[in-house]
């Protein structure tokens, strides 16, 4: 990868680590054409959708690229998106060479994801503080604490059995709820609800809403529909899974109050 | 008016998001030393919040306000540190995101509370069109806005 020196293929390989790691539309637009106008390209045109880009381009006056790609799924991290940013600007202020820039997109591509027991500690952390700031008492939080630990495990290793969206959120929303309704009747913690609204918090689809509004106001209105419906899509999810075991938990137990 | 414990239940809970908030920028993989900028706009979000619910506002106007004020606060840190909004922005969301109203929904609806089920769905979906609201407005405004110093660092289009 290299020795590579096409202006084209960095600024599409820029575009496409942005779009991977969760960047929202104009973002991945304006970098691509700003690294195909820093370096010179003749010409430059590129469409982003959520899952897509389409570019093509004119090089040294005659050759001419298109490309197309799809991808699949979308991970989000932050800590790419923020270097691809920085680098964009040093691009811009002339400071790299095209070789020099594939080296450090290759480094940037790179970049670890947070460490597993880190990773689960957060978001133990995470659903335990949303326990307590939605209503919960400490020891609400602390099973919410617990359940967190337990679901970002949960995800981690449905990510690596690479299972389907769907049913990720349907099947970790319905686990946590199932071990929260679990702990409560085991006598951890004394409010289910407070306790399931703090553990299912991870879930919630704040990047989708978040990404979708950005898009919208962007005018990207296609991509902010397609992670629009995403939102929904997880939500609804998520909001089934819970209420299944609910409803079952209760007629198992009877008709208990949950 | 506001008592003394009433404020310091809020600087409390505000403290709280300020963790929550970072616990998520780790789970997004944010660069390490945006952790506490992103922290800070998830904790001013959700004392916005608090604030208005205290001032009588109801959840959706009070999210409407939160997600402006953590919007704002969002630009800021993002031309201060030469980052994407979408850090600090994200981070700082999950405090008013409807979890609870997602949650609520899901319960009556399997619960066959037909009337409630309804009314928290209406309720989850009006917090997160204030939201939208909120965060699309702050983040359409123009950049001067947000510029705290130097007037030269955004010329370069430090992230919008």
């Amino acid at each position: 990868m290299s020795d590579n020196n096409s202006i084209l293929e960095l600024s599409f390989a820029m575009g496409e680590t942005l779009l991977v790691n969760g960047a929202e539309i104009s973002r991945v637009q304006e970098t691509m054409e700003r690294v195909a106008k820093s370096f010179h390209a003749d010409a430059f045109n590129v469409y982003v959708i959520s899952n897509a880009i389409f570019a093509n381009g004119v090089e040294n006056g005659v050759k001419h690229t298109t490309q197309l790609k799809h991808f699949p799924n979308t991970a989000i991290h932050f800590g790419r998106i923020s270097a691809v940013n920085q680098l964009s600007r040093e691009i811009a202020a002339g400071k790299h060479s095209v070789k020099e820039s594939f080296r450090i997109l290759e480094n940037i591509k790179g970049l670890p994801y947070s460490p597993l027991p880190l990773a689960v500690l957060a978001c133990g952390v995470g659903s335990a503080a949303f326990s307590y700031l939605f209503g919960g008492s400490p020891f609400d939080a602390l099973t919410a604490f617990l359940c967190g630990l337990v679901l970002e495990l949960y995800l981690h290793f449905t990510s690596t059995h690479s299972l389907s969206k769907f049913l990720t959120n349907l099947s970790a929303s319905a686990f946590v709820t199932l071990c929260s309704v679990l702990l409560v009747l085991c006598g951890l913690g004394n409010n289910i609800d407070k306790v399931i609204i703090g553990s299912i918090i991870r879930l919630v689809p704040g990047v989708a809403l978040t990404t979708s509004i950005r898009d919208f106001f962007n005018g990207d209105y296609l991509s902010g529909t397609i992670r629009m419906i995403d939102a929904v899509l997880v939500g609804g999810c998520i909001a089934v899974g819970v209420g299944v075991v609910i409803r079952l938990m209760s007629i198992i137990t009877g008709g208990m109050p949950l | 008016m506001i008592s003394w414990s009433v404020l310091l239940n809020w600087l409390f809970q505000t403290g709280v998001a300020f963790i929550a908030t970072i616990a998520f920028a780790i789970i997004f993989h944010t660069p390490r030393k945006e952790y506490v900028f992103a922290g800070i706009t998830g904790g001013a979000g959700w004392l916005v919040y608090l604030a208005s619910m205290g001032f009588g506002a109801d959840t959706v106007i009070a999210s409407f306000f939160a997600s402006v004020a953590l919007a704002w606060l969002s630009r800021i840190f993002s031309f201060a540190r030469r980052e994407p909004v979408t850090i600090f922005l994200i981070c700082g969301i999950f405090p008013i995101v409807p979890g609870a109203g997602i949650y609520y929904t899901g319960y009556h609806f399997f619960m066959s509370d037909n009337s409630l089920a309804l009314s928290k769905g209406l309720e989850t979906i009006k917090i997160a069109i204030a939201i939208a609201l909120g965060i699309g407005i702050v983040l359409s405004l123009p950049r001067f806005f947000f510029t705290l110093r130097r007037t030269t660092a955004c010329k370069k289009g430090a992230s919008s």
